[in-house]
């Protein structure tokens, strides 16, 4: 009786992975059909589509406004975030406990409630500027990333380190810099790159900032699938997923998968 | 306090040489709480000094205001005649053997032990050098480029140990740094660590809450309780002739009688107990409640004559026997009262019950004013 | 990523012990910024949505809690989080015991493979949602191939397809708090419970569900509050035949500019997040499912 729960519960495992593969293979083997139809099986292979992009500018356009700026306000949390934690991990500031949580409560908030509230308080501070918008606005969104991942490290670092820097003749932020910086440096990755991610693929929240010039990847792609689906979208995609797994692997390289994600 | 103005010489003041640490006045409070209270410490050069107390006693908080890791709320700190109150931690010159060594996961243990020349600018030549000598000096040369997290907790505390002597500091400050160790070990690094320290002539402070490290290593102890240094002196004096019954207490095993004073003649004071009546010296007024200390193994079974020895009777509570030695508990009439007696050889038909002559000496009495009620 | 909610590790502190520190101003670019661009733009649409161009007013409230329509679209969303929570847990849970039972490496390569699809982009995903759902597209393939239905069938915009989306998109988030809480259960308790006679649904019910708890709770709220503010995916896969809360307040701000309206809405939706939150962190609190 145990043996076939065990064997069903593994069959599930099976299907399960499967299951949540499926479109993400769906996309990549379209990416690489010759017929600009989406019928399965494809008809035959090609490398038209990927060739298509390099005319596809609105795309490359939105692809590089995303990339600047979730890395700019992963950058941005990063400092922040992580001054921040030190001084809540300290107890430098009182509600240390209340601080936390609400530093990372954004991610607590549905999407599209955080990017109604952003869009009406640009208007309301007369802030027009759409990458600046953006921009404030995914530094709320990769807060959150950042503080788990920075407490959660911080909270394993014995600031006694720190202490014993300064006695053996650092400065305070040098102390930081060379004992505290290397030792929380697989907090930053993964943290940094779950923001990196979580700005990359935000819709809810900058559909409400975007405009027709400036448009991130996520809104592009959703428009092009809406208006015109055809395998150039299934070829940029191909594209991303290719890079996130890039990402992870050197991250992985780095830190260690499985130290990434229980964080 | 003023009214037991002892018989024993002031032998603490054999120790004012001109000081090379002069903690002077200082007072930390944390919000409400005063942690450290006007307290003052003066520490001879190449002197090894424990603060000795329980947790919560300011003896870390010293330490940290000693290192700069804390600032004070009043008064001054100086090392070799430089006043250091105001210089920021990194600037004093202080080596520091933090509690659990604080050692640089991400570096080697060459590269730990380099981490203070590098801040200092040594050249790298230099660095090299020092740092094998540095290894050299705990017996560590074979482990240099090992990751300090595959070190056992004995060769961890030896790199910090290294790490801290390396910069050639002018003081050594000691944060517990056996508190981690297994007991064999422990006394082990005790007699190592003593003759290292011995050997470079380095100042060194040592904060304990163990009474057994703070014999076996010191120089001198300060007895700390409530932010302020109850007892100053060798630890043959803090052990033999604690200036309070706090000291008593904290330091080693003793037995304890609460009476009442009923007369005294010239230097000594005869004490009326449930025990009888005891001679101690001191001075005190007729009248004034007093509890006398005894340490275990100055009391010894049978009389002794009248007037060197105290003599008494008890019953026994209970045995407990441990090989070389026998440690008797005597039944007491008060409570908070205890009898202890340690015994090397014991009478044959001693068991609980049993009455038993004692004496001591009426030198190895100690007599100290009684707790009041609200201390207790 | 985005696991058990209420696990922040910050160390308790002695708070009677603070006192100014200068190096606490190193909090202060980070406080000021999140005070500044998230607490005051949150609370301000809380304000909005009390007041219309004449003044305070409750008349978004109205419209929203007084109109069947709206109550249903309301309710539609809930059933869309409850359904979608319900067939995540009822798939994720045997899935995630396999996984934290499975020795060695496979367990890391399997886990990265329930992993990965997160780093995914929504967006993406639910476009190769959308091109398996057509009528020439695999699930039809599939489904004529292995014999179960004769001729292709209509898929896209139906409830089928919602639901497989959404499940699909967020059983993740389903698996991984659940897989963290079985990974640190004992197997010998469950060997035990056999042990002492009691048949493997005794001891699924009495051993296993009540130290597993934890997860449930973790992963069924995560779950159920992202999708009951999901907006990628139910738009492509059911779009207007099927409105949601997200749609409308997505509707309200983006083309009709009824803002009184899609703030009356973001406030509701944000009281159902908050009720959500509360609840976890209470029920994860009681004595029924001790925090972990």
């Amino acid at each position: 009786m145990a043996l076939f729960g065990s064997l069903f519960c593994r069959l599930i495992l099976g299907l399960v992975i499967a299951f949540l593969f499926m479109p993400i293979l769906i996309v990549l083997t379209v990416s690489f059909s010759s017929s600009a139809v989406f019928a399965f099986p494809p008809p035959g292979f090609s490398l038209r589509w990927y060739a298509s992009l390099g005319n596809a500018d609105s795309m490359l356009q939105a692809v590089w406004l995303s990339t600047q700026i979730a890395a700019l306000s992963t950058a941005i949390s990063l400092v922040l975030g992580t001054l921040c934690a030190i001084a809540i991990t300290r107890g430098m500031i009182p509600g240390a406990k209340a601080v936390a949580t609400f530093m990372a409560s954004p991610l607590m908030l549905p999407g599209l409630v955080l990017g109604i509230a952003f869009l009406q308080a640009a208007r309301d501070f007369g802030l027009r500027d759409t990458y600046t918008t953006l921009l404030i606005a995914h530094v709320v969104i990769t807060m959150p990333f950042i503080m788990r991942t920075v407490l959660a490290s911080l909270s394993l670092f014995d600031f006694a380190m720190v202490d014993a820097a300064r006695m053996l003749g650092r400065s305070y932020p040098a102390a930081l810099w060379t004992v505290l910086v290397p030792n929380i440096l697989p907090g930053f990755v993964s943290g940094g790159l779950f923001a990196f991610i979580a700005s990359f693929d935000n819709y809810p929240v900058s559909i409400f900032l975007v405009d027709v010039r400036t448009k991130t990847l996520p809104i592009q792609l959703l428009n092009q699938v809406e208006m015109s689906p055809d395998p150039t979208v299934a070829a940029i995609s191909a594209l991303l997923i290719l890079g996130t797994i890039v990402a992870l692997i050197v991250c992985d390289r780095l830190v260690g998968l499985k130290r990434m994600a229980s964080i | 306090m003023s009214q037991h103005a002892t018989a024993t010489p002031p032998a603490t003041e054999t120790h004012q040489e001109p000081s090379y640490l002069a903690v002077s006045n200082v007072t930390k409070r944390f919000g409400a709480a005063t942690v450290l209270d006007t307290l003052s410490l003066s520490v001879g050069r190449a002197e090894f000094v424990s603060l000795l107390g329980p947790s919560g006693c300011g003896k870390t908080t010293l330490l940290r205001l000693i290192a700069g890791l804390l600032a004070p709320d009043q008064g001054a700190i100086e090392v070799g005649g430089r006043d250091l109150t105001r210089v920021a931690a990194h600037k004093r010159n202080i080596g520091v053997v933090f509690q659990n060594y604080a050692l640089f996961p991400h570096l080697t243990v060459a590269e730990n032990i380099a981490y203070g020349l590098r801040a200092k600018g040594v050249p790298k030549a230099e660095q090299a050098r020092k740092v094998e000598n540095a290894l050299g000096l705990v017996r560590m040369e074979a482990f240099a480029d090992r990751a300090v997290t595959a070190l056992s907790g004995g060769q961890q505390q030896r790199i910090a140990v290294a790490r801290a002597v390396v910069v050639e500091p002018s003081l050594l400050l000691l944060d517990e740094p056996f508190s981690a160790l297994d007991r064999k070990l422990r006394e082990t690094m005790q007699i190592e660590l003593r003759h290292i320290l011995r050997n470079l002539g380095i100042t060194s402070i040592f904060v304990t809450h163990d009474q057994d490290e703070a014999l076996v290593m010191s120089d001198r102890i300060a007895v700390m309780n409530e932010g302020r240094i109850e007892h100053l002196g060798t630890p043959s004096e803090v052990y033999a002739r604690p200036k309070s019954l706090y000291t008593m207490e904290f330091v080693g095993q003793s037995s304890r009688i609460t009476g009442v004073v009923k007369g005294s003649s010239e230097s000594l004071v005869e004490i009326d107990t449930p025990f009888g009546m005891i001679r101690a010296p001191g001075h005190f007024l007729t009248g004034s409640k007093v509890v006398v200390g005894v340490r275990p193994e100055a009391i010894a079974a049978g009389e002794g004559p009248a007037g060197e020895y105290n003599t008494v009777r008890g019953t026994v509570a209970e045995v407990i026997y441990f090989g070389s030695r026998t440690l008797l508990h005597f039944q007491t009439a008060q409570e908070g009262d205890r009898l202890h007696v340690e015994l090397n050889r014991l009478p044959d038909t001693v068991e609980p019950g049993s009455a038993m002559t004692l004496r001591w000496r009426v030198d190895d009495s100690r007599v100290f004013p009684a707790p009041t009620e609200a201390a207790r | 990523m985005t696991l058990a909610r209420d696990d922040l590790a910050v160390p308790p502190t002695p708070v009677s012990r603070w006192q100014f520190d200068a190096k606490a101003l190193i909090a202060a670019p980070g406080l000021v910024f999140m005070a500044l661009a998230f607490a005051v733009p949150v609370l301000m649409l809380v304000g909005d949505s009390f007041v219309d161009s004449q003044g305070l007013s409750l008349a978004g409230y109205r419209k929203v809690l007084g109109d069947p329509y709206y109550i249903g679209i309301i309710g539609n969303s809930l059933q869309l989080a409850c359904i979608t929570t319900a067939v995540c847990l009822a798939v994720g849970y045997p899935a995630a015991w396999a996984l934290a039972r499975i020795k060695g490496v496979w367990q890391v390569v399997l886990f990265a493979l329930i992993f990965l699809p997160l780093t995914v982009s929504v967006v993406v995903k639910t476009f190769g949602l959308t091109i398996m759902m057509r009528r020439d597209g695999i699930i039809n393939f599939l489904l004529v191939n292995l014999g179960f239905i004769e001729r292709p069938m209509r898929l896209v915009f139906t409830e089928f397809s919602l639901y497989f989306g959404m499940v699909n998109v967020f059983l993740p988030f389903m698996i991984l708090p659940l897989y963290s809480v079985m990974r640190m259960l004992d197997p010998r308790l469950m060997d035990a419970s056999a042990s002492l006679g009691a048949g493997p649904l005794h001891t699924f019910l009495r051993v296993t569900l009540p130290l597993t708890m934890p997860g449930v709770i973790a992963g069924g709220t995560l779950v159920f509050s992202i999708s009951v503010a999901a907006y990628v995916t139910p738009g492509l896969l059911v779009g207007d035949r099927f409105m949601t809360m997200s749609q409308v307040m997505a509707k309200a701000y983006l083309n009709i500019r009824d803002f009184q309206l899609g703030a009356s809405m973001a406030v509701i939706m944000l009281v159902i997040s908050a009720a959500l939150i509360l609840a976890s962190s209470y029920l994860v609190r009681s004595p029924g499912g001790e925090k972990h």
